[in-house]
């Protein structure tokens, strides 16, 4: 205790008190225990971790390395994975749209329940995700017969992987637009209209440039969560190799197989796309930052 | 373009905003909707706009029906209350706007939105913050940018919800003026929406009051204010006393009614005459060029307001060596009386 009190006065004579310490009332030695335990907390569960993906993976050398990214399965995988996000993103940036679109700018009957199902996703376990598509598509599912018949194969195959990505993923878009949205109410637009701009004027030339980074920054989480996605994707997939097995799916199978420099070969592109998001994240943050921020000292003149 | 509203209705969910109101209003007039918040002043005007459909009634641009015509149809120019204007795009690109969603066949190319742009931005002095975004701005130059905007194109009524409600005093009164000055040079139909009866009385050629959905009364500026047509438009429209009925002495006593007295038609008299009322002296509260005195009634407590010029004030001081707890009669010069006084005084606020 005495330690830390000088310690907290020495440095007030290396550097002037701060103010918003001073208001918090916290004392010098709490803050500091407070931020080391946060980053021993960061360094232990993700950053040492996310080191070991990428030491596992070229501990066995570069060419190891290369032939279990580039071997066939692999490439089918990953494949697999850039097809799936592909079309699930778009069109969950347009379910979004809609979404956002809806909820901020109608009033309708229905509106919070509406609001409250987009959560779903984010509520429900992947796994029962998962089920419930079989259970509709399945082949001793509702549709079943039907799909049969019409020689229609969802779960399986592709289509069941993007359905149940597409679940999964829906929230991100949506939910990242309708605070926004709602803050920004509908004047602008009505002001546009009023000028003479017709629907897809509006949408293109008035609500698009108004959302487009709070958009942005929704495709990027509903991208990574759909190229990482396991739980729902590995029920619908069959786990076919070559086929239908996705990134995620191809590194369990490899690791169960004890093919531990492969498994983490693929993990690490992964990982790979995960800091990429993070960067891109990081960039799109801050312009949304900064273009509240210039709303806002406008709004104040 | 002349507008006439009849028998419009609009109701949001139990509350009637718009009650069975009808309105002519002429080509090239500047009228004032004036009314406190909630008295569907704003409503109406949207309705107008075509930016909210009316439940029953109709709306007649030049005659011809307009009640179900699109908003782009209708050629109005709109402007909002906090500006809308479009904060990703330059002031330049603002102005544009209109020009540039028009259809290919009837849109000006772009030398002509050029000049257009720039003739408009001269108009309103701003033609250096052509490149400026929205949030550079000043309030009265926003402002100033959203109702050129709605001029770009040529809108044949222009319509103001509150425009001047969000600035401060002194730019509020200056844009006023100007606003008064752009309709006389272009002679466009013009509605504006205020709760502000000084900004009303001072730009509209007429006035219409409105509350609870209905109009109250509608003329021009000196026959609102001279001859109100009820008790809630004389108190909406500058400060006024009650004597009410009751009281033993004094204005208000004969029929047992409300007598209206603004605190500018009294005069302060040394002893009792006809009509006259009995009153203490509180106290004298100078603000600017003017005096307000504030007396007690002697026989039932109340309040009486009384205004005056700082000079009048000091010479009636000096005449009558008034101090507070003094004793004095009011004379009022002007009164008037409502025949009917079924009044709700909550609506009066």
């Amino acid at each position: 205790m005495n330690a830390a009190v000088i310690g907290a006065a020495s440095t007030r004579v290396v550097a002037p008190p701060r103010r918003v310490s001073d208001a918090t009332g916290e004392p010098a030695w709490l803050r500091r225990l407070l931020i080391g335990v946060a980053l021993a907390f960061l360094a232990l569960f993700l950053f040492i971790p996310l080191v070991a993906v990428f030491a596992e993976a070229l501990k066995k050398g570069l060419d190891v390395y290369l032939a279990a990214i580039t071997e066939p399965d692999a490439v089918a995988a990953i494949r697999l994975t850039l097809v799936a996000a592909a079309i699930s993103v778009p069109l969950n940036l347009v379910f979004g749209i809609a979404a956002a679109w809806a909820i901020a700018k109608f009033d309708f009957r229905g509106k919070n329940l509406l609001l409250t199902f987009i959560d779903l996703p984010f509520s429900v376990s992947p796994v029962i995700a998962g089920l419930i598509f079989i259970l509709v598509f399945g082949l001793q599912g509702w549709l079943g017969g039907w799909l049969r018949d019409h020689d229609l194969k969802i779960i399986f195959a592709l289509p069941g992987i993007v359905i149940a990505t597409i679940f999964i993923t829906f929230p991100f878009v949506a939910r990242e637009l309708i605070p926004l949205m709602q803050a920004q109410g509908i004047e602008q637009e009505e002001a546009a209209r009023v000028l003479g701009a017709g629907g897809w004027q509006i949408f293109r030339r008035v609500t698009l440039p108004n959302i487009k980074w709070a958009l942005l920054y929704g495709v990027i989480l509903c991208n990574a969560r759909a190229m990482g996605e396991f739980g729902a994707v590995s029920v619908v997939s069959g786990h076919i190799r070559g086929q239908t097995n996705t990134m995620p799916l191809h590194i369990e199978i490899l690791y169960n197989e004890y093919q531990f420099a492969a498994a983490f070969a693929v993990a690490s592109l992964l990982a790979g796309l995960a800091l990429v998001t993070l960067a891109l994240k990081y960039a799109v943050e801050r312009r949304v930052a900064a273009a509240a921020l210039a709303e806002e000292s406008g709004a104040r003149r | 373009m002349s507008i006439e509203v009849r028998h419009l209705q609009k109701r949001f969910g139990a509350t009637v905003v718009c009650d069975d109101l009808s309105l002519d209003i002429p080509a090239g007039q500047l009228v004032a909707l004036l009314g406190p918040s909630g008295s569907g002043k704003t409503t109406l005007l949207r309705i107008i706009a075509g930016l909210e459909v009316p439940d029953a009634g109709t709306v007649l641009f030049h005659g011809e029906d307009a009640t179900d015509a699109d908003v782009r149809e209708r050629r109005v120019g709109f402007v909002f209350q906090h500006y809308a204007l479009f904060g990703h795009m330059t002031i330049f690109e603002n102005v544009a706007f209109g020009l540039r969603v028009r259809p290919k066949a009837v849109r000006p190319d772009e030398a002509q939105i050029r000049a257009r742009v720039a003739k408009l931005l001269a108009l309103v002095q701003l033609d250096p913050l052509a490149d400026r975004y929205p949030h550079q701005l000043s309030g009265g130059q926003r402002q100033r940018i959203a109702l050129v905007r709605a001029l770009a194109v040529e809108p044949e009524v222009l319509l103001l919800d509150e425009p001047f409600g969000a600035l401060d005093a002194r730019v509020r009164k200056e844009l006023r003026r100007w606003l008064r000055r752009l309709h006389d040079e272009m002679q466009v139909t013009s509605v504006f929406v205020t709760h502000d009866q000084e900004e009303a009385m001072e730009v509209a050629d007429r006035i219409v009051v409105m509350n609870q959905g209905r109009i109250e009364q509608d003329g021009a500026p000196d026959e609102v204010y001279d001859h109100p047509a009820s008790p809630f438009v004389l108190q909406f429209l500058g400060d006024v006393n009650l004597f009410r009925g009751g009281a033993a002495t004094g204005v208000g006593a004969a029929d047992g009614g409300t007598a209206y007295v603004r605190p500018h038609e009294l005069q302060v008299v040394a002893g009792a005459e006809p009509g006259s009322v009995a009153v203490t002296f509180a106290q004298a509260l100078t603000v600017g060029p003017n005096t307000r005195l504030e007396f007690r009634r002697r026989d039932d407590q109340s309040y009486v307001d009384v205004e005056m010029s700082r000079a009048e004030w000091q010479a009636l001081r000096d005449r009558l060596g008034l101090e507070p707890g003094a004793s004095a009669h009011l004379l009022p010069r002007k009164v008037t009386r409502f025949a009917s006084e079924d009044i709700d005084p909550a609506a009066m606020i």
